[in-house]
C-alpha cells in the first residue's frame, strides 16, 4: 500500500494528474516521448481523480509516528489555517512537501519522487504549483494541533480563487527566495492576503544558496511591502533548515478560526474539480457550523440541494470523515454534474436550517478575454464541441457559444479568465482531444455607445456594429505593475509605450530593482506582452495586472482580406493610430513573416540540413485550412494576426 | 564563414599542437547521407542525376582566431595568441594547421576519382573557417595533391575565403601565385559597433586595408564581398550604408546573408530570432529588399537567393551546387555528393582523422547507392528554385515525369498570378499567368510554352521555403 499512498499523496500534491496507471505502477522516470506531452498541474485541469476513494489511513496500521493521527479532533483554538504565497521557483512546493514530511503526514520513503517535473507550461508561464489543501497535525509544548494548509493558484488569471483560498485562512507563509527578491506576483497575494487580514509570515527561503542575501531581501520585503521582517524566519526547504521554526511560528502567530460551530453552516467553496466516478468534489472551509456525512445541503448563491454522499479531510490524500465543523476544512461529494454548480466562492449550508446570509466575496466567472476556435477539419466541429462541454465541466470559468464564418467554417467564440486560461484549454483541446485548431486573435470585451443611446457589449471584432450607428467604443483597461532589474527599465518602458501604456509611476524598491506602473489597454496586453516583457528582461521581470474599468479609446476595426477576399474570422479591433485607413496590402508583409531560414547558407554545399527543414515546414502544411484560393497554414496565420503589432 | 581575426602578431609564444594522429578505425559508422529509400515512382534514367563524375572540390580549411557569435560551423579556434602571420615566415607555421593539411591530404589521396578518363576541377573552393590563416606554401600542396589525383582543368576557379585583418598585400600575391583567383572577402559589415557585436575582432579599419589590398592585387579580378544582414542592432540606415560601401568597392560578386540564429551558439544564447535587438521579421524581409534594390541598382545580378554578381562573374563553384552537380569535399565537417550520395564528414578532428584511416584503410568508401528519385526530385526543386535561372520544367518532367510537374505547376498557380513564381518560355521571356493557366488546362500539350519557373525577386525568393515545401508537399506528400 504504501506506494499507493505515494501515488496518491504525489498525486494530491501535484493536484490534477491526468489518468493515471494503476497505482504501484508508476514509473519513476518519464518514458521519452511522453514527458512533456501535455499541461499537468494546471488550474484547470482535472484535479487528481485517483486519490484514493476511501481512507487508508484511520485503520492502517502503518506506524506509529507523528502525524498518523491526524484525523483526531483537536480544540477549534487549536486549528490554524493557511497558505502559503510564493512566486515560482521560490521554493512553495520543496517547503510544502518538508512541512508535510516533518509533520509525519507524509512519510518520508513516501517523498523520494521528486514531483516538480513536466511542469513546463507553469515554469514559462509562472504559475506556481498546485496543493489544494493538506491536514497535518503537529505537536507542540505537548499540545495537538491541526495545521490546514490551503493551497492558491499563482497566476493572476485566477485572482479570484486566489482571493476565496486567502479567505479560507487565517495565515499565509510569505516565502521569497533569499537569493532573488520580491516578485509583482508575489506582491500582488500578499496585498490580497493583508486585505483579508490574514497574520503573514515571511519567510527567506534558500538561505544555504551561496548567493543569498537575506538582509537584504528581509530588507526589500520591509520596503516594499511594510512587514516587520525582524522575526522572518530564514531557511532552506532543500536542506530541511528552519522547518520547524516555520511550524511553530504558524501555531504562536497565526490566530485560531473562530469559535462558531453552533451557529447555522456556512462553509466557503475554495475549490472544486470534476471526478469522472463521483461527480464534483468541492474542497471547502467550514466558517460556522458544522456539516455531517448524509447531511442535505443547499449551495446558496444557486439555490441547489444536495445529499453530502461522502465528507472528509485532505491529508494530503483525501480521508473520509463522519463530521467537519467550524475551522476545519474538507471536501465533500455530493453527485453534483459539473463545477459550475460548485462555484468557487459560494457558501454550503444546512437545507433545513439555512444561514442568513452567503459569506461575502462571492462573484460569477467573468471572461474577459476572447478568441475564436476553428477546427482545422470541419469534421472534427462536433469533436470540438464535445470536447469543450468536457472541459466545461471542470472550468467554470470556460465559456463558448458556436460561432461561424464563410472563410472559417464553423467553431466556436471562447470566453476566457486571462491569457493563461485560454492558452491552457488551447493547449488542452490539442493534445488531449487531438483537435487541430485555428485560434484567431484574442480580443477583449469592447463596450459600444451605439447613437441610438443603447450600450452594446462586443467581444467579436467581426460583430461590431456599424461605423454609422456607434457613437463611441470604450475598451477594458489595466493597471500593470512591473518588477524589474534595473538594466532593462529602458526596454520594457519601450515596449509598455508601443502598447499604448500611460506611466504612472516608477520607483526604486531597491538599488537595482524597480517597480514600473503603467495603465493600458487590455487588448494591448493579449498577445504576446508576457513574452516580450519576459524577453527583453532576459526573463527577470515579472508583472501582475489588475482589471481598472473602461476607457473611451480611438478604435477602429481592422478587416484582413486575403487575396482580395476578407476573413471576417481574421478581423481585430485596433486603435486609430496603428491602423491604416484605407487598404493597405500586408499580405505579403504578414508572409514574410515566416521567411525564416530562407536565406541561410547552403554551406560548402551542405544541403541536407536546409532540406530536414524544409521537410519539416511542409510536414507543418498538413496543418493547412483553405481560404479563398490560397493555402495559408497557420503560422502564417499567426504572423496575420502578430500583425497589429509589428506592422501597423 | 568565421572570419575572425586580429592584426597578426607574430611573437606570441606557441602553442602545444594538437597532436592529430590517425587512431584504429572506431566502430561508429558515419553514413548520414540521403538513405535510399523506397521510391515510389519509377525511376526512368535522368540527364540531371549522376553518373557525371565530379568537377568541383570543396576544401574545409577550419582555423579561425575565435568562434565569431553566430556561428555554428565545424572550426578549430587557435586562438589570438597563435603564431601564424601573414608575413608569410616559414617558422611562423602554426603546428595544428600543418598537422591539419597533412591529414588532408591523406583523404584527397584516398579518395578515388569517380571516373577514370580524367575528367579534370573546374572549380576549388577553400572554405572554412578562416582559409587565410592557413600559410599560402600549404594551400599550394592541396592544391598540387587535388592536380595529382583529380586533375586541374587549363583555367579553373579557384576560390578562397578570407578575412580582413588576416593576410597582407604578400600574403595575397603568394596565393595568387600559387593559382587562387577568386577570392571571398568576409567583411559583414562595415560598422563598427556590428562587427564588435558579433564578435567579430577586425575592426572597420582592417576591412578599408583588406579591400585595398584585394583591389590592387595584379592578377586578382575576381573578388566576392560577404555581408551579413538583421545582425543584433542594425538599423535600416546601417544597411544603406553598408549596401553602399560594398557598392563603392565594386567587387565582381556580392554575398548576402541573413543572420541564423542557431542553438548553441553564443546569438543563441542571447536573443530570439525576430526579437529586440535582432530585426523583426518584417524588417528582415525589408533588410533584403533593399539589398536586391541597391545591388540592381549597380548592375549586379541576383542570380541566387543570397548571391548577386557583375555579368559573367557567378561563382562557379557555388553554381555547382544549384545546378545539382556532384562535388567532392575534403576536411573537417565537409560535405560531398559523389555517385549520388551526399555525405557529411565528421565535425571534429579526432573523428575526422578517425574517419581518413578507415578511408585509407578501404573500410570506408562512398559507395553508389540506389537513389531515391524523390529525394532527387526534393533536390532539384530546392536547388534550382534558389536561382533566378529557376525550374527547368522539360527536363525535370524528363527525369520525374508528367504528371509530377503537372502538379507541381498547379500548385503554384496562384502564386503564378500573385506574381510571386514566374512563368517563363524557352526564351526566358515572362508568360502573363493566363498563358500559363491555359498551358495547364491543356495537359497534352503542357509545355509548348512554359519552359521554366522561378521565384520573383525579391518578394518570391524571401517566401522561397514557403514555396519550395509547398513543392516538397507535392512531390513528397
Amino acid at each position: 500500500m504504501a506506494t499507493a499512498t505515494a501515488t496518491a499523496s504525489r498525486l494530491a500534491v501535484l493536484a490534477p494528474r491526468p489518468l493515471l496507471p494503476a497505482p504501484g505502477r508508476r514509473r519513476h522516470v518519464p518514458a521519452p516521448g511522453c514527458g512533456h506531452s501535455r499541461p499537468r498541474g494546471l488550474y484547470a485541469a482535472p484535479r487528481g481523480r485517483v486519490i484514493c476513494l476511501a481512507a487508508p489511513a484511520p485503520a492502517a496500521p502503518s506506524t506509529t509516528d507523528a502525524g498518523q493521527d491526524r484525523l483526531q479532533k483537536v480544540p477549534i483554538s487549536n486549528i490554524r489555517n493557511f497558505c502559503i504565497i510564493a512566486h515560482i521557483d521560490h521554493g512553495k512546493s520543496t517547503l510544502a512537501d518538508k512541512l508535510l514530511e516533518l509533520t509525519g503526514t507524509v512519510q518520508k520513503r513516501e517523498m523520494k519522487e521528486q514531483f516538480l517535473d513536466n511542469m513546463d507550461l507553469e515554469r514559462e508561464r509562472g504559475i506556481t504549483i498546485k496543493l489544494q489543501a493538506a491536514r497535518m497535525r503537529y505537536v507542540m509544548n505537548n499540545k495537538p494541533y491541526c495545521l490546514n494548509l490551503i493551497d492558491t493558484p499563482g497566476h493572476v488569471d485566477f485572482s479570484y480563487e486566489v482571493s476565496r483560498s486567502l479567505a479560507a485562512c487565517e495565515g499565509a507563509l510569505l516565502v521569497v527566495d533569499a537569493s532573488q527578491g520580491v516578485e509583482a506576483q508575489t506582491l500582488a497575494n500578499v496585498y490580497l492576503a493583508l486585505e483579508n487580514n490574514l497574520e503573514v509570515i515571511p519567510v527567506l527561503n534558500k538561505i544555504d544558496l551561496p548567493g543569498a542575501e537575506p538582509d537584504r531581501v528581509a530588507q526589500e520585503i520591509e520596503e516594499i511591502i511594510g512587514l516587520d521582517c525582524r522575526d522572518a524566519i530564514r531557511c532552506s526547504a532543500k536542506e530541511g533548515i528552519g522547518i520547524t521554526e516555520i511550524l511553530d511560528a504558524l501555531v504562536t502567530k497565526i490566530p485560531p478560526p473562530k469559535d462558531t460551530a453552533k451557529d447555522p453552516l456556512r462553509a466557503l467553496i475554495f475549490d472544486s474539480y470534476y471526478d469522472p466516478y463521483r461527480g464534483v468534489i468541492v474542497y471547502f472551509r467550514v466558517i460556522d457550523g458544522s456539516m455531517k456525512k448524509g447531511d442535505k445541503i443547499c449551495f446558496m448563491a444557486n439555490g441547489k440541494e444536495y445529499v453530502a454522499d461522502e465528507i472528509g479531510v485532505l491529508s494530503p490524500n483525501q480521508m473520509q470523515v463522519d463530521e467537519l465543523y467550524a475551522g476545519e476544512v474538507g471536501y465533500l461529494s455530493a453527485s453534483i454534474r459539473s463545477v459550475a454548480d460548485a462555484r468557487v466562492g459560494d457558501t454550503i449550508t444546512h437545507y433545513s436550517k439555512k444561514a442568513d446570509h452567503a459569506l461575502p466575496g462571492y462573484s460569477q466567472a467573468t471572461p474577459m478575454v476572447f478568441c475564436g476556435l476553428f477546427p482545422i477539419d470541419a469534421d472534427q466541429f462536433e469533436e470540438l464541441r464535445e470536447a469543450l462541454e468536457k472541459l466545461q465541466l471542470n472550468d467554470a470559468a470556460l465559456k463558448f457559444e458556436p460561432e461561424s464564418s464563410s472563410a472559417m467554417g464553423f467553431g466556436f467564440r471562447c470566453g476566457f479568465l486571462g491569457l493563461l486560461h485560454m492558452e491552457i484549454v488551447q493547449e488542452r483541446l490539442e493534445r488531449e482531444y487531438n483537435l487541430n485548431l485555428i485560434i484567431t486573435a484574442p480580443s477583449v470585451v469592447y463596450r459600444v455607445n451605439c447613437a441610438d443611446g443603447e450600450t452594446v457589449e462586443c467581444s467579436n471584432p467581426s460583430l461590431l456594429p456599424e461605423p454609422g450607428k456607434r457613437r463611441s467604443i470604450e475598451e477594458p483597461y489595466v493597471k500593470i505593475e512591473m518588477l524589474t532589474p534595473k538594466d532593462y527599465i529602458g526596454s520594457i518602458m519601450e515596449l509598455a509605450q508601443d502598447r499604448r501604456g500611460e506611466f504612472k509611476e516608477m520607483n526604486f524598491i531597491t538599488e537595482s530593482r524597480a517597480k514600473l506602473i503603467y495603465e493600458l489597454p487590455l487588448a494591448e496586453m493579449v498577445g504576446d506582452f508576457f513574452d516580450q516583457l519576459k524577453s527583453r528582461s532576459k526573463g527577470y521581470a515579472s508583472m501582475e495586472y489588475s482589471l481598472i474599468g473602461y476607457r473611451e479609446s480611438q478604435l477602429v476595426k481592422l478587416d484582413i482580406q486575403i487575396n482580395g477576399d476578407p476573413v471576417e474570422a481574421l478581423s481585430t479591433i485596433v486603435h486609430r493610430d496603428k491602423a491604416c485607413i484605407g487598404t493597405k496590402v500586408i499580405a505579403s508583409e504578414a508572409l514574410s513573416a515566416i521567411r525564416k531560414d530562407v536565406l541561410s547558407k547552403c554551406y560548402g554545399g551542405d544541403i541536407t540540413r536546409k532540406k530536414k527543414l524544409l521537410k519539416k515546414q511542409a510536414e507543418g502544411k498538413k496543418r493547412m485550412k483553405a481560404i479563398g484560393r490560397v493555402d495559408v497554414p497557420q503560422e502564417a496565420f499567426m504572423a496575420v494576426l502578430k500583425l497589429e503589432k509589428e506592422v501597423l | 564563414m568565421l572570419r575572425l581575426a586580429f592584426p597578426l602578431v607574430s611573437h606570441l609564444p606557441r602553442r602545444k599542437p594538437a597532436s592529430v594522429r590517425p587512431r584504429p578505425p572506431p566502430a561508429r559508422r558515419y553514413a548520414s547521407s540521403s538513405s535510399a529509400t523506397t521510391a515510389s515512382f519509377s525511376p526512368p534514367p535522368s540527364p540531371l542525376l549522376p553518373p557525371l563524375p565530379p568537377a568541383s572540390a570543396y576544401v574545409h580549411l577550419p582555423f579561425c582566431r575565435k568562434r565569431c557569435h553566430y556561428c555554428d560551423f565545424p572550426i578549430v579556434a587557435l586562438g589570438s595568441s597563435s603564431a601564424s602571420s601573414h608575413g608569410g615566415g616559414e617558422a611562423a607555421e602554426d603546428p595544428r594547421i600543418v598537422d591539419y593539411v597533412r591529414l588532408l591530404l591523406r583523404e584527397v589521396s584516398a579518395t578515388r576519382p569517380v571516373s577514370d578518363d580524367g575528367v579534370p576541377l573546374e572549380t576549388v573552393f577553400f572554405g572554412g573557417g578562416t582559409p587565410s590563416l592557413v600559410p599560402p606554401r600549404l594551400v599550394a600542396t592541396v592544391l598540387d595533391a587535388l592536380r595529382d589525383r583529380f586533375g586541374l582543368s587549363a583555367c579553373p576557379e579557384v576560390s578562397i575565403e578570407m578575412d580582413p585583418g588576416t593576410f597582407d598585400a604578400a600574403r595575397l600575391r603568394e596565393l595568387v601565385g600559387v593559382g587562387v583567383n577568386r577570392v571571398s572577402l568576409g567583411v559583414q559589415a562595415f560598422q563598427e559597433d556590428l562587427l564588435r557585436a558579433c564578435g567579430r575582432a577586425h575592426g572597420l579599419k582592417e576591412v578599408y586595408e583588406a579591400v585595398g589590398i584585394v583591389t590592387a592585387c595584379e592578377g586578382l579580378q575576381n573578388w566576392s564581398m560577404d555581408l551579413i544582414s538583421s545582425l543584433p542592432n542594425q538599423t535600416e540606415e546601417m544597411w544603406e550604408e553598408s549596401l553602399r560601401c560594398t557598392v563603392d568597392a565594386r567587387p565582381t560578386h556580392v554575398s548576402v546573408y541573413d543572420l541564423q540564429i542557431e542553438q548553441g551558439t553564443k546569438f543563441g544564447q542571447m536573443y530570439a530570432p525576430g526579437v529586440f535587438p535582432l530585426p523583426s521579421d518584417i524588417e528582415s524581409a525589408n533588410f533584403y529588399k533593399i539589398a536586391s534594390k541597391r545591388l540592381s541598382e549597380a548592375g549586379y545580378n541576383h542570380y541566387e537567393i543570397s548571391s548577386y554578381c557583375k555579368p559573367g562573374y557567378e561563382c562557379k563553384h557555388n553554381l555547382t551546387y544549384w545546378q545539382n552537380r556532384p562535388f567532392y569535399a575534403f576536411g573537417l565537417g565537409s560535405a560531398s555528393y559523389i555517385n549520388g550520395v551526399r555525405y557529411s564528414r565528421p565535425r571534429r578532428t579526432k573523428e575526422y582523422a578517425e574517419w581518413v584511416q578507415k578511408l585509407e584503410d578501404g573500410t570506408w568508401s562512398h559507395e553508389s547507392r540506389s537513389s531515391d528519385m524523390k529525394d532527387m526530385a526534393l533536390d532539384v526543386v530546392m536547388l534550382s528554385l534558389r536561382t533566378a535561372w529557376g525550374l527547368d520544367l522539360q527536363s525535370f518532367s524528363k527525369s520525374f515525369g508528367k504528371s509530377l510537374t503537372l502538379s507541381l505547376c498547379n500548385t503554384f498557380k496562384p502564386f503564378v498570378e500573385s506574381g510571386l513564381v514566374i512563368a517563363m518560355d524557352m526564351d526566358r521571356r515572362a508568360l502573363p499567368h493566363v498563358d500559363f493557366e491555359l498551358d495547364l488546362q491543356n495537359e497534352d500539350d503542357f509545355g509548348r510554352r512554359v519552359a521554366f519557373i522561378r521565384l520573383s525577386d525579391p518578394d518570391g525568393f524571401l517566401l522561397s521555403n514557403e514555396l519550395i515545401s509547398l513543392a516538397f508537399g507535392i512531390i513528397s506528400p
